[in-house]
C-alpha cells in the first residue's frame, strides 16, 4: 500500500498543477455574477518559487483558495502533490498564510502554534519540539509568552508563516507575506523564504513588492483580469534578448570613460544605457496589466 | 533538515477526535478568556440573594421560591450562554478570516463544526455543573437552618413529638435538596444544548453575528411558545392534519417544552427515570437534526 503511494507521487512531478481554472462568484441577490478567475492553467515543479504577480482584484488570492479547497472551482481543477485541492487529504503537505492574517487574540503565540500543531496531528514532545523551533525561527521566541491580539502587523505575517510551517509542508502558499510590513521586516520575511527554499521548499507566492519577487522567484505568471498573461523563467522574462547589461561596482570615471572608448568606434554594439541599474519587472508588469477597475 | 522534505505524509483521517478535541477545547479558552465565565459570578449572587429573601413564607414556601428563583436563573443563562457562545464563534471566525487558517489545515469542515459545538456543550455543561453543585450547597444549608428553627419552634410550643419532628423534616426535605433537582439540571442543559445547536445553524446561513443572536432568539422564544401555538391554532383541526401539523412544526422549530421538567422540581414531585430518558433522547435528536443541516450547508458554503 505505502510503496503503491509513493510511486504515484514520484511518477507526479508537479508539486502544483492548475488546470483551466474558471471560478465564478455567483452574484447575491441580484447582483450579476463576477469572474474572478478564468481558464488559468499552471503548473510549479517541486522545489520552485513561483511568483503570481497582478493588480489587486485581479484573482490571485481566489487562485490560491482553489488550491487550498477553501473554494470550489466552477470550471477545471487544482491539484496539490498529485492529490486533489477538495480532498482534506491534500493539505497535509501545504502551508498557508492568508492576505492580512489573523489569529485568535486571546491565545499567546506558543499557543496559536500548538493549536495549529494539533489541527495538523501532531502531539506531545514532538509538537513542543516543532512550535519552539518555529518561534525561533521566525524569530519570535521573546513575544512567544504574549497574546496575539497584542502583535504588530510584521509580527502578524511571521506568526502566519510558522503556523503555516508548523507540520513540515513540502509547499508554502504565501498570500502577500509583506504586504504592510515594514522594509527590515518584509526583508526578514524574504530572506526566511530563501532560506527555507533553500530546504527545498516549494513556494508560491503573491506581492506587491515587485523587487522583492524578482529576489526570490524562479518563476512568475502574470495575471491581469483573471487570466494568465505572461508566464514564464524571471530571467527570460526580464531580459532583452539583443542586450547585455553589465553591472560594474565601484567603477571609477577613467575606467567607464575607456568603456564607452571601446564601443565609440563599433558600428555593431552601442551602449544603450550607463547609469544605475533599476527594476525591470516592474516596468514589465505595469505594461502587461490593466488596472482593474480601469476598463468597464 | 531533511526532515522537511518527508516523503510519506502522516497518515490522514476522515474523523480525529484529537482534533475535535483541539478545537473544542480552543472554542472554551476562547469563550473563558472572553470573560462569559462573569455570567457565573452573577449567579452566585442571584442565589444568595433569593436565599435570604422571602423570611416571612412558611418554610415549604421559602424553599419553593427559592429553587423557582435559581431555575429561572439557570434557564435564562443558559439560553443566553447557548445562544451568544455560538453566536460569537463561527459568524467571527469567517469575518476574521481565521477560518482560512483553520480549513487550510487537514481539518474536514464538519469536524470543525462538531468542535465548535462540543466546545459549547462543554462550557454550558461545566457552568451547569458549577451552579448545580453551589446550588445544592445553599439548598442543603437553608433546608438544614429551616429544619433546625421549625424544631426550635415546636420545642418552645412543647409539641416536639417523634412524630411531629418527623412529619416536619419530611416535608422539609420533600422540598429540599432530592436527586431530582439534578434531574431538573439535566433538563436544562438538554434545552440549552437543542438551542446551541440551533444558534450553530442559524450561524451558518448567516455570516453576521448580531443576525444570528437576534433570529436565535426569535427561534428560542417560538419554541418556547410551540405548545401554545399547537393547543390554539391547531384545535380545530381534524386529529389526523392536527398530528402531521404538529411533527412539521416540531421539525422546523425546536419544541422546547419538552425540556420542561423544571416545574416538577419545583413543586417538588419526582420526574420519572423514563421521561428523563425521553427527553434526552428528543434533545439528542433535535442536536444531530440541526447540526446535520448545519454540515450540510456548511459544507457547500463558498468562504
Ligand atoms: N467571496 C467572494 N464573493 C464575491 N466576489 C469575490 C469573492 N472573493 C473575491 N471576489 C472578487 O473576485 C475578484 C478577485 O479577487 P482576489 O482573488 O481577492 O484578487 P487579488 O487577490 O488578486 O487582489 C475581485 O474582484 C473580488 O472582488
Ligand atoms: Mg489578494
Amino acid at each position: 500500500m505505502i510503496e503503491e503511494k509513493k510511486q504515484s507521487k514520484s511518477e507526479s512531478p508537479k508539486a502544483v498543477s492548475v488546470e483551466n481554472l474558471t471560478k465564478i462568484f455567483q452574484g447575491a441577490m441580484g447582483r450579476k455574477p463576477l469572474t474572478a478567475v478564468r481558464e488559468l492553467s499552471f503548473n510549479v515543479a517541486p522545489g520552485e518559487v513561483y511568483g503570481l504577480i497582478g493588480p489587486n482584484g485581479c484573482g490571485k488570492s481566489t487562485t490560491m483558495k482553489v488550491m487550498l479547497g477553501l473554494l470550489k472551482p466552477t470550471v477545471g481543477s487544482a491539484s496539490v502533490f498529485g492529490h486533489d485541492s477538495d480532498a482534506v487529504a491534500s493539505r497535509h503537505d501545504v502551508g498557508f498564510l492568508p492576505e492580512n492574517p489573523y489569529f485568535y487574540k486571546h491565545l499567546t503565540g506558543r499557543e496559536t502554534l500548538r493549536f495549529f500543531g494539533k489541527l495538523c496531528g501532531l502531539g506531545g514532545s514532538e509538537l513542543r519540539d516543532r512550535a519552539d523551533a518555529m518561534l525561533d525561527l521566525t524569530g519570535l521566541k521573546n513575544a512567544a509568552d504574549r497574546r496575539v491580539g497584542g502583535y504588530s502587523k510584521g509580527m502578524l505575517q511571521r506568526i502566519g508563516l510558522a503556523q503555516a510551517l508548523i507540520h513540515e509542508p513540502r509547499l508554502l502558499i504565501l498570500d502577500e507575506p509583506t504586504a504592510g510590513v515594514d522594509p527590515a521586516g518584509s526583508r526578514r520575511i524574504r530572506d526566511l523564504i530563501l532560506e527555507l527554499k533553500a530546504r527545498g521548499i516549494t513556494f508560491v507566492v503573491t506581492s506587491h513588492l515587485l523587487e522583492q519577487m524578482q529576489e526570490v522567484c524562479d518563476r512568475v505568471g502574470i495575471m491581469s483580469q483573471g487570466r494568465m498573461v505572461r508566464e514564464g523563467r524571471l530571467e527570460d522574462l526580464i531580459s532583452v534578448e539583443n542586450q547585455t547589461e553589465i553591472i560594474i561596482e565601484g567603477a571609477s570615471a577613467e575606467q567607464l570613460a575607456q568603456v564607452r572608448a571601446i564601443f565609440a568606434g563599433s558600428s555593431g554594439a552601442k551602449i544603450m544605457s550607463l547609469g544605475k541599474p533599476r527594476t525591470t519587472l516592474e516596468r514589465l508588469f505595469l505594461e502587461t496589466t490593466v488596472q482593474t477597475g480601469d476598463e468597464e | 533538515m531533511s526532515s522537511t522534505l518527508k516523503s510519506s505524509p502522516r497518515k490522514y483521517r476522515a474523523f480525529s477526535p484529537a482534533r475535535v478535541w483541539a478545537l473544542a477545547t480552543n472554542t472554551v479558552t476562547q469563550l473563558v478568556r472572553m470573560k462569559i465565565l462573569f455570567l457565573l459570578l452573577l449567579f452566585v449572587v442571584i442565589v444568595v440573594a433569593a436565599a435570604f429573601a422571602f423570611p416571612t413564607r412558611s418554610p415549604e414556601q421559602q424553599l419553593k421560591l427559592l429553587k423557582d428563583v435559581v431555575f429561572g436563573a439557570l434557564q435564562v443563562f443558559s439560553i443566553v450562554m447557548a445562544i451568544s457562545a455560538t453566536a460569537l464563534l463561527l459568524p467571527r471566525d469567517v469575518e476574521d478570516r481565521t477560518l482560512y487558517t483553520i480549513l487550510s489545515k487537514p481539518v474536514p469542515r464538519h469536524e470543525y463544526l462538531v468542535g465548535k459545538l462540543l466546545g459549547v456543550l462543554l462550557l454550558i455543561g461545566g457552568g451547569l455543573l458549577f451552579m448545580d453543585v453551589f446550588f445544592s450547597g445553599v439548598l442543603w444549608l437553608k433546608q438544614t437552618m429551616i429544619t433546625a428553627a421549625n424544631i426550635e419552634a415546636l420545642k418552645s410550643e412543647q409539641s416536639d413529638t417523634p412524630e411531629n419532628i418527623a412529619a416536619v423534616r419530611a416535608l422539609i426535605a420533600h422540598q429540599g435538596l432530592t436527586w431530582n433537582l439534578h434531574a431538573g439540571v439535566w433538563c436544562v442543559f438538554l434545552k440549552a444544548a437543542v438551542v446551541a445547536s440551533l444558534a450553530l445553524l442559524m450561524s451558518c446561513i448567516a455570516t453576521s453575528t448580531l443576525f444570528t443572536i437576534l433570529v436565535s432568539f426569535c427561534f428560542t422564544i417560538a419554541g418556547q411558545g410551540q405548545g401554545l401555538l399547537r393547543s390554539f391554532v391547531f384545535k380545530s383541526l381534524p386529529v389526523t392534519w392536527k398530528k402531521i401539523c404538529s411533527f412539521v412544526l416540531a421539525l422546523l422549530l425546536p419544541d422546547l417544552g419538552l425540556f420542561d421538567q423544571v416545574q416538577a422540581v419545583i413543586e417538588g414531585n419526582s420526574i420519572p427515570l423514563a421521561t428523563l430518558a425521553e427527553t434526552t433522547g428528543f434533545a439528542a435528536a433535535y442536536v444531530v437534526l440541526y447540526a446535520g443541516v448545519a454540515h450540510l450547508i456548511f459544507s457547500e458554503k463558498e468562504l
